[in-house]
């Protein structure tokens, strides 16, 4: 691969900015299949596009307590782990721009990234909503990640490997949904929790704290949280849909499989009363966590008695 | 028990006090005493649980007389005996503080503080509730003498220019929800204090859409002030008007016919089923179930269309008259409102049906600030928010007004008190409305519309009471004999039921504090109304020519 088109890989497409319009088209399809569920009518297809250019337009407003590094930079670092999370996911089912044993540990990682961003972002500015919308984006964090992760490690038991391209190619041969439905139900859940989305959209509940973390974003910093969430959106679909569903191998599969899925999601959010902070907490410890944990051990003990 | 005996009962609770009787009113006892007996004479009637505290109304009786007049009004039923105190004007008139034996009357008590200066001891809130925090000291805007020179902001004292309250440190910080904020969808003031997640303090600030309708309407004609009562609020607009013209017809010894009493009733009917699908809108917004506010929203379209269709308007219908209605309800209009209501019993029934069984919902609801019965009694709450703890406060059916005496409703009551009997309560609540409304439209009694109103009201003062969506309505009106009323004091039911709130959020979470405001259903406008906004060298002055400029610059840009 020459220098040439692993730019075109890294910059156009599949990931850099074929990805970001695939996340705004998706957050459309999302945003469009809520409001006709609620009977609403929705936003029109350019809707995602034209608020970002409209933010990346704006003025980006500085409060007067800060850290300026830390409030201008992490907007960048959010998009940055997003997008580079991309580079290990089968996006729009075509093989990874990058693979490496243990990529999937990266990824994960690296999906958290914008969180935390989200969450330093909250505790960097001196607005209460923003301090109380970013102690709960951290709860929530420490919340669904360790179920989420350990959904994410069933299908690599079975496939025998931390590779997502390997994790890939077996499943194609093995709809998982079927034999961990458990984990595929967390994995989508965690999901939601992930991108706190209704009903785990605590952190940002606008009746009590306002816009949560980011109430004193604006303008291009705003842009790029919300472009990091729509790649994150992408990402986290590929990944559930290629563990899960029969894996990824083409964009057809892809389309069908993450719409699928999206479709599942929205409506979760359409049907689901926002969860308080501490009921989130005890819902994925009291049954996520255990759930799932107890699916692994099944599968543990069927893999040693298997050999 | 009749109406003499339960006054008679009272006479003789006050007997020790009493220095004179009157019976202004069939079925009212005003005792006057003196301001040192006030706190016995309130703690016997307390004590004997004779009535409620149903509203205390300050009186200017002019610079003439020298006098102010206080008038603590207790509710039994129909009957009504109310406190009179007289008090010099000026500076010194004192009066004992009652808030500690009965907790709502602290809100009254700081309405009169504010405008018209009575001061009371034992009262230890010195902060304004009302009044801009840059009104000057000593300045009551409803004295009789007020002019609005004497109402120039003080220097520094401008709300931008005070200095933030709660500045955060250590564990606990103040979050303050409104003037603006999401989860108030009209102006008020709160600041809750949390450690946390949990609030551990709570306070709140009125007065944001004042608009000195009390002051307004002693300088407007009797038909003129039926049009600014029915802007006191967008949501009640016609239970304002109703307490209003039921009010001036018994000082004029005048009854509306009885066709238009029963459209009033209708109209009253469709709009409680307006407001608490609203309510049922706000509050599921509040907890984060958007498809649920969402729907009842569209469902609300239904009962605003049928408004329209019989009155014109969608918001201030302007159905009344003094002395009858404008619209008469057609063969059309009937077939429309029973096939409107129709819909909207299957709807509502699924809604009850939602509340009550939603588990992610009833998670939000049930069992969170919870009242009991008790504690409903002590803090002297109205409406729904009274009945949801199982305490009957109706006027409907303890005191039935207008046609409420031919077409009966029922009351609704819940013993639980949580958020989810809220919810129940209202729903019933809507589903006999509903079988009441068809009632009146399938026997609506035949005759005119309205009987003539003389201009000049006599001389007297009466209380008008209706049951309002949020509760019981308590208007207060006085007229001299002439052509503009001399006091009409307003009593909304919010006021009532704000100590609900701040008590029940104290040690709850912060994600169930919208749903605690929303849960009494608040309406900030209602509770608002007093004060003039436009004065000389405030900022806020502009003229509407200066206004109209302003946005059109601004559009331009």
């Amino acid at each position: 691969m020459n220098t040439f088109t692993s730019l075109i890989t890294l910059l156009v497409f599949p990931a850099g900015l074929t990805l970001v319009l695939v996340g705004m088209f998706y957050e459309w399809v999302d945003r469009k299949l809520v409001a006709r569920f609620q009977n609403r009518i929705g936003p029109r297809w350019f809707q995602p596009f034209a608020d970002a250019v409209k933010l990346f337009a704006k003025e980006q407003i500085k409060p007067a307590i800060i850290n300026p590094y830390l409030f201008f930079g992490l907007p960048v670092a959010a998009l940055a782990g997003a997008l580079t999370a991309a580079l290990y996911v089968p996006l729009m089912g075509l093989n990874p721009a990058s693979s490496f044993p243990g990529d999937l540990i990266v990824t994960i990682y690296l999906l958290s990234l914008p969180t935390m961003c989200v969450g330093l972002a909250g505790w960097n500015t001196s607005s209460r909503f923003s301090l109380i919308g970013a102690t709960r984006t951290l709860t929530q964090l420490f919340a669904y990640e360790a179920p989420f992760l350990l959904a994410m490690l069933g299908p690599a038991l079975v496939a025998g490997s931390w590779q997502i391209n390997t994790i890939n190619s077996y499943t194609q041969n093995h709809w998982l949904i079927f034999t961990q439905p458990v984990g595929f139900i967390v994995a989508l859940i965690g999901l939601m929790g992930k991108l706190e989305l209704p009903p785990f959209d605590a952190p940002e509940a606008e009746t009590e704290i306002v816009a949560g973390a980011l109430t004193e974003y604006s303008g291009r910093g705003l842009a790029m949280f919300k472009i990091s969430r729509s790649v994150e959106l992408i990402v986290g679909l590929s990944l559930v849909s290629a563990f899960y569903l029969g894996g990824l191998n083409g964009i057809p599969s892809f389309l069908l499989k993450s719409i699928a899925l999206l479709l599942v999601m929205s409506m979760f959010q359409v049907l689901l009363t926002r969860l308080r902070i501490d009921q989130t907490v005890g819902l994925w410890w009291r049954f996520g966590a255990i759930l799932v944990l107890a699916q692994l051990l099944v599968m543990i003990v069927w893999k040693g008695f298997a050999l | 028990m009749n109406i003499e005996q339960v006054l008679a009962q009272a006479e003789g609770l006050l007997a020790p006090w009493n220095k004179e009787t009157i019976r202004p009113e069939s079925n009212r006892l005003d005792v006057v005493i003196v301001a040192d007996d006030l706190r016995a004479a309130v703690t016997a009637l307390h004590d004997a649980h004779w009535g409620y505290l149903s509203a205390i109304t300050g009186m200017d009786l002019g610079t003439a007389s020298g006098q102010l007049e206080a008038l603590y009004h207790f509710c039994n039923g129909p009957a009504i005996t109310s406190l009179r105190i007289r008090l010099p004007r000026g500076n010194e008139a004192i009066l004992p503080s009652i808030a500690d034996i009965l907790p709502p009357a602290s809100f009254f008590e700081r309405e009169m503080q504010e405008m018209l200066g009575f001061k009371f001891s034992g009262l230890n809130i010195s902060e304004r509730l009302f009044l801009p925090d840059d009104w000057p000291e000593n300045v009551y805007p409803m004295r009789a003498d007020f002019t609005l020179d004497q109402a120039a902001p003080v220097a520094g004292r401008h709300a931008d220019e005070l200095p933030e309250q709660g500045v955060v440190g250590g564990n606990t910080f103040v979050i303050p929800i409104g003037p603006q904020h999401p989860a108030l969808k009209e102006p008020g003031h709160f600041e809750f204090t949390v450690d946390g997640e949990i609030v551990t303090a709570a306070r709140m600030r009125l007065g944001y859409a004042h608009r000195g309708i009390e002051k307004a309407a002693e300088s407007r004609n009797w038909i003129q002030n039926l049009y600014l009562f029915e802007r006191v609020c967008g949501i009640c607009s016609h239970t304002h008007a109703l307490a209003y013209s039921l009010g001036v017809e018994k000082l004029a010894q005048v009854e509306a016919p009885p066709r238009a009493q029963a459209i009033r009733e209708l109209v009253a009917g469709l709009e409680r089923v307006h407001s608490h699908l609203l309510w049922l809108g706000v509050a599921a917004h509040e907890a984060g179930f958007d498809t649920l506010f969402m729907y009842s929203w569209r469902d609300r379209e239904t009962v605003m269309n049928l408004l329209e269709q019989i009155t014109g308007n969608r918001v201030n219908y302007s159905a009344n008259l003094l002395g009858g209605v404008k619209c008469d309800i057609g063969s059309e209009q009937a077939k429309a409102i029973k096939e409107g209501l129709t819909y909207l019993e299957t709807r509502i029934r699924h809604y009850l049906e939602v509340v009550t069984t939603d588990v992610m919902f009833l998670n939000r609801t049930r069992g969170i600030g919870t009242i009991s019965f008790a504690e409903a009694v002590k803090f002297g709450l109205l409406g729904p928010t009274a009945r949801a703890s199982g305490l009957v406060r109706d006027v409907r059916t303890e005191a039935p007004y207008g046609a409420y005496t031919h077409f009966p409703v029922s009351s609704v009551t819940e013993t639980n008190g949580d958020l989810e009997a809220r919810c129940v309560v209202r729903l019933k609540e809507l589903l006999v409305s509903c079988f009441t409304m068809r009632t009146i439209v399938d026997n609506l009694p035949e005759g005119p519309l309205t009987t003539r109103m003389p201009r000049k009201i006599p001389a007297g003062e009466t209380i008008s009471r209706i049951e309002a969506p949020r509760g019981e309505l308590f208007y207060f009106i006085k007229s001299n004999g002439g052509e503009t009323p001399a006091r009409v004091h307003i009593r909304t039911p919010s006021l009532c039921n704000w100590v609900s709130v701040l008590e029940k959020a104290v040690g709850r979470q912060l994600a169930d504090v919208p749903m605690l405001i929303a849960g009494m259903d608040p309406c900030f406008s209602c509770n608002d109304r007093l004060v003039t906004v436009a004065r000389p060298g405030s900022r806020e002055t502009w003229s509407w020519s200066r206004l109209r400029e302003y946005g059109i610059e601004y559009y331009k840009r």
